[in-house]
C-alpha cells in the first residue's frame, strides 16, 4: 500500500519508515509535523496516513486534528492514529462519524510488529483498529452500564476482539473457537445492544462507540 | 524651615549645626507632642461619658498623632541624619501615641541639656567681664576656661546622646514589631513554597518529557527493529537487524543513565560539589574551569540547589550563549556560600525563562538569592547565594 507518515521524533519516523519498506509498502512521505502531514497528503494522495497524535507545532493533537481534517477532506483515506496514552476522548472523536478506515493505537503497539501491521492492513482495506487497551476500557467500563451488563463473560470476549476490528474468522481464530460459535456470540450480543436492526459492517462498532460517545 | 536649608547644605557650618538645632527643635515638638497627649487623654476619658463620640476622638487622634509622628520622621531624617529609619505611615495609632509618648523622654533631656548650656553661658560671660576687668588671676582664668571647656564638651556629648537617643526610640517603635515581622515571614514563606510546587512541577513535567519523548520513542524504535529481524527472511538481514539492536539497547541504557542522573545527581551521595561538578565539567560541551572553596561540607540540600544551578547555566552557556569559556567559583564569605558562574558567551538569558524561574525559586526556598546579570552581548554571570551556618 501507499503511505504517508507524522512523527516528530525522527528516531521512530525512520524505524517506521524502513519496517514499511521491508514489508514491502511504499512511503511516499515521512514528515515531522501536523501541518506538513495534510500538505503532504493533498500532493501525494495515499491510501493510508499514520500519524501521532503529540506533534508540532504546539505539541498536543495536532496530528489527531489534523487526520480528523484529512478524513474530511479525503473520505477514502484511511487513518491510523498513535497515541501516547489511550484518550477515550479522541477514539470517539476518530470514529464519530463513520468507523470506517480508522485506526486508533497506542504508541507503544508499533513494537508489536506483527499487531501493528495486521491493524494497518484493516485500515486499509477500510476496516477499523482500536487498540486492545481502548477496548479494554471500554469492556470494562461498560459492566456498570446497562445493556452491556446482561453479556456473558463470554459475549464481552468476541465483543473485545469485535470491537478491535477483527472479523468473525479472525475471532474464532483468537479465541480457539468455531467460527460458527463466534456469529452466535455476535447476534446475542446485538441482541443485547438492540443494535440487530440496523444493517451493515459498522454495527459491530456501533456497540463501542455507544461507551465512547458517552 | 530649617529643614528645607537642612537638604541644601550639607557640609560646613551648617552640618556642624544641625544636629544642636535638630535637638532644639526635638524639644519644641515635644511640647507640641505633650500638649497633644493631654488633650487626647482629656477626649478619651470624655469618651466614657459619650461613647458615641468614641470612634469620633480615634480618628482625631490617628490623624493629629500620624501628623506629629511624620513631621518627628522629617526631623529625624533631615536634621539628626538618621538613615532608613521605617515609614511613619505603617503603623497603628496605637504605637503612634507609644512613641510620642516616650518622645517627652528625649524632649525633657534636651531642654535640661540647652538649660545647662544656657547656665554656662551666663557664666562664662561673668568669668569674660571679670577677666577683662582684670579682677581674676592669669590662673584663675585658665582654670575657669579649663572648667569651661570640660563643662562644654560634655554638654556637647549630652546633645549628641539625646540626638541618639531620639533616632534610637523611632526605630524601635516605628519599626515592624515581632508581629509584623512575623507576618512578613508567614507571607515569604507561603510565596516561596508555592515557587516550590511550581517549580517540583516544571521538573517532573520536564522528566515525563525527557521519558516520554527520549527514553519511550527509543525503545519502540528498538522493538520495532527486533520485530523486522524475527520477520526477516534471510539469516544475514536477521543478524545485521539483531546487531543493530544490540547497539541500540547500550544507548538506551546511557539514555537512561541521564535521565535518571538529571532527576537526582546521585554522585552527590558520596563527593563533593566540587568533584561533582568536575564530572559535569567533563562532559559539557564548552570547557569549563571550577575553583570549589569550601572549609565546610554543606548541606545536602544547599550542594543539590548548587548543583542544578551550576549546571543550567553550563547548559545554557554551551546551548545558547556560544561561549568558549565557564568559571565556576564557590566560596563562602560572611555566612554566605555563593557560586558564581560566568560564561564569555553572548549573553541574553531570560531570568524569567523555565529553567532559570524554576532554580530562583528553589534557591528563595532556602532562603537565598539568585541574580542573573546577561545583558544582550554578553557576558553572562549566575550568581546564586545561600546562607549557612
Amino acid at each position: 500500500m501507499r503511505l504517508v507518515l507524522a512523527e516528530d521524533s525522527t528516531l521512530l519516523r525512520e524505524g517506521l519508515t524502513r519496517l514499511l519498506a521491508d514489508e514491502d509498502h511504499e512511503v511516499l512521505a515521512a514528515v515531522g509535523t501536523a501541518d506538513q502531514l495534510v500538505e503532504a497528503v493533498g500532493r501525494s494522495r495515499p491510501d493510508v496516513v499514520v500519524t501521532d497524535v503529540r506533534m508540532p507545532p504546539t505539541h498536543t493533537d495536532d496530528g489527531l486534528r489534523a487526520a480528523l481534517e484529512i478524513r474530511r477532506r479525503w473520505p477514502d483515506t484511511g487513518v491510523l492514529v498513535l497515541s501516547q496514552y489511550v484518550e477515550r476522548r479522541y477514539a470517539g472523536r476518530l470514529l464519530a462519524d463513520r468507523p470506517e478506515g480508522v485506526g486508533y493505537l497506542l504508541k507503544d503497539r508499533v513494537a508489536q510488529v506483527d499487531d501493528f501491521l495486521d491493524a494497518l492492513d484493516r485500515v486499509a482495506a477500510g476496516g477499523t483498529a482500536l487498540d486492545p487497551e481502548v477496548v479494554r476500557q471500554v469492556v470494562a467500563g461498560s459492566e456498570r452500564q446497562d445493556p452491556f451488563g446482561r453479556l456473558t463473560p463470554r459475549e464481552r470476549d468476541v465483543l473485545h476482539e469485535m470491537a478491535q476490528g477483527h472479523t468473525n474468522l479472525a475471532i474464532a481464530q483468537r479465541l480457539h473457537v468455531s467460527q460458527s460459535a463466534v456469529e452466535k456470540h455476535v447476534n446475542a450480543i446485538f441482541d443485547k445492544l438492540d443494535l440487530a436492526h440496523t444493517t451493515g459492517y459498522s454495527r459491530r462498532i456501533l456497540a463501542v462507540l455507544r461507551y465512547l460517545g458517552t | 524651615m530649617g529643614e528645607v536649608v537642612g537638604e541644601r547644605r550639607t557640609g560646613g557650618l551648617w552640618g556642624r549645626l544641625r544636629l544642636p538645632v535638630g535637638v532644639a527643635i526635638g524639644i519644641a515638638t515635644a511640647a507640641v507632642e505633650l500638649a497633644f497627649l493631654a488633650v487626647a487623654a482629656a477626649a478619651f476619658s470624655v469618651r466614657v461619658f459619650a461613647p458615641a463620640a468614641s470612634r469620633r476622638v480615634a480618628a482625631l487622634t490617628g490623624r493629629y498623632g500620624g501628623r506629629l509622628v511624620r513631621m518627628e520622621h522629617r526631623r529625624l531624617t533631615r536634621l539628626l541624619a538618621a538613615a532608613d529609619l521605617p515609614a511613619p505611615n505603617a503603623v497603628t495609632t496605637r504605637r503612634q501615641v507609644g512613641y510620642l509618648a516616650a518622645r517627652l523622654l528625649p524632649g525633657t533631656l534636651g531642654l535640661l541639656a540647652y538649660a545647662v548650656l544656657g547656665v554656662g553661658v551666663v557664666l562664662a560671660g561673668i568669668v569674660l567681664s571679670a577677666a577683662v576687668r582684670g579682677e581674676l588671676t592669669v590662673l584663675d582664668t585658665l582654670s575657669q576656661i579649663a572648667v569651661g571647656a570640660v563643662l562644654l564638651l560634655l554638654n556637647v556629648q549630652a546633645v549628641a546622646s539625646i540626638a541618639a537617643l531620639d533616632i534610637r526610640l523611632a526605630r524601635r517603635l516605628l519599626g515592624p514589631g515581632s508581629r509584623a515581622e512575623l507576618t512578613r515571614r508567614v507571607h515569604e514563606l507561603t510565596t516561596s513554597r508555592a515557587g516550590v510546587i511550581a517549580a517540583v512541577d516544571a521538573e517532573r513535567q520536564r522528566i515525563e518529557r525527557d521519558l516520554h519523548d527520549g527514553l519511550q520513542q527509543r525503545l519502540v524504535a528498538l522493538g520495532m527493529l527486533l520485530g523486522r529481524a524475527r520477520r526477516a527472511r534471510d539469516a544475514d538481514r536477521t543478524h545485521a537487524l539483531l546487531t543493530q539492536a544490540h547497539e541500540d539497547v547500550q544507548r538506551a541504557i546511557e539514555e537512561l543513565r541521564e535521565v535518571a542522573w538529571r532527576v537526582y545527581p546521585s554522585a552527590l551521595d558520596g563527593n563533593d560539589l566540587g568533584e561533582v561538578l568536575a564530572i559535569v565539567a567533563r562532559g559539557a560541551a564548552v570547557p569549563v574551569r571550577i575553583r570549589c572553596d569550601l572549609p565546610v561540607r554543606p548541606d545536602r540540600q544547599v550542594e543539590t540547589v548548587l548543583y542544578f544551578v551550576a549546571c543550567e547555566a553550563l547548559t545554557n552557556a554551551a546551548k545558547h550563549a556560544a561561549a568558549t569559556l565557564v568559571t565556576v567559583d564557590i566560596g563562602v564569605q560572611d555566612g554566605w556560600i555563593r557560586m558564581r558562574v560566568h560564561d564569555d558567551g553572548v549573553g541574553g538569558a531570560e531570568p524569567t525563562g523555565r529553567g532559570l524561574s524554576g532554580l530562583a525559586r528553589r534557591v528563595a526556598a532556602l532562603d537565598g538569592r539568585l541574580l542573573v546579570t546577561s545583558p544582550t552581548g554578553g557576558p553572562t554571570t549566575v550568581l546564586a547565594e545561600l546562607p549557612c551556618d
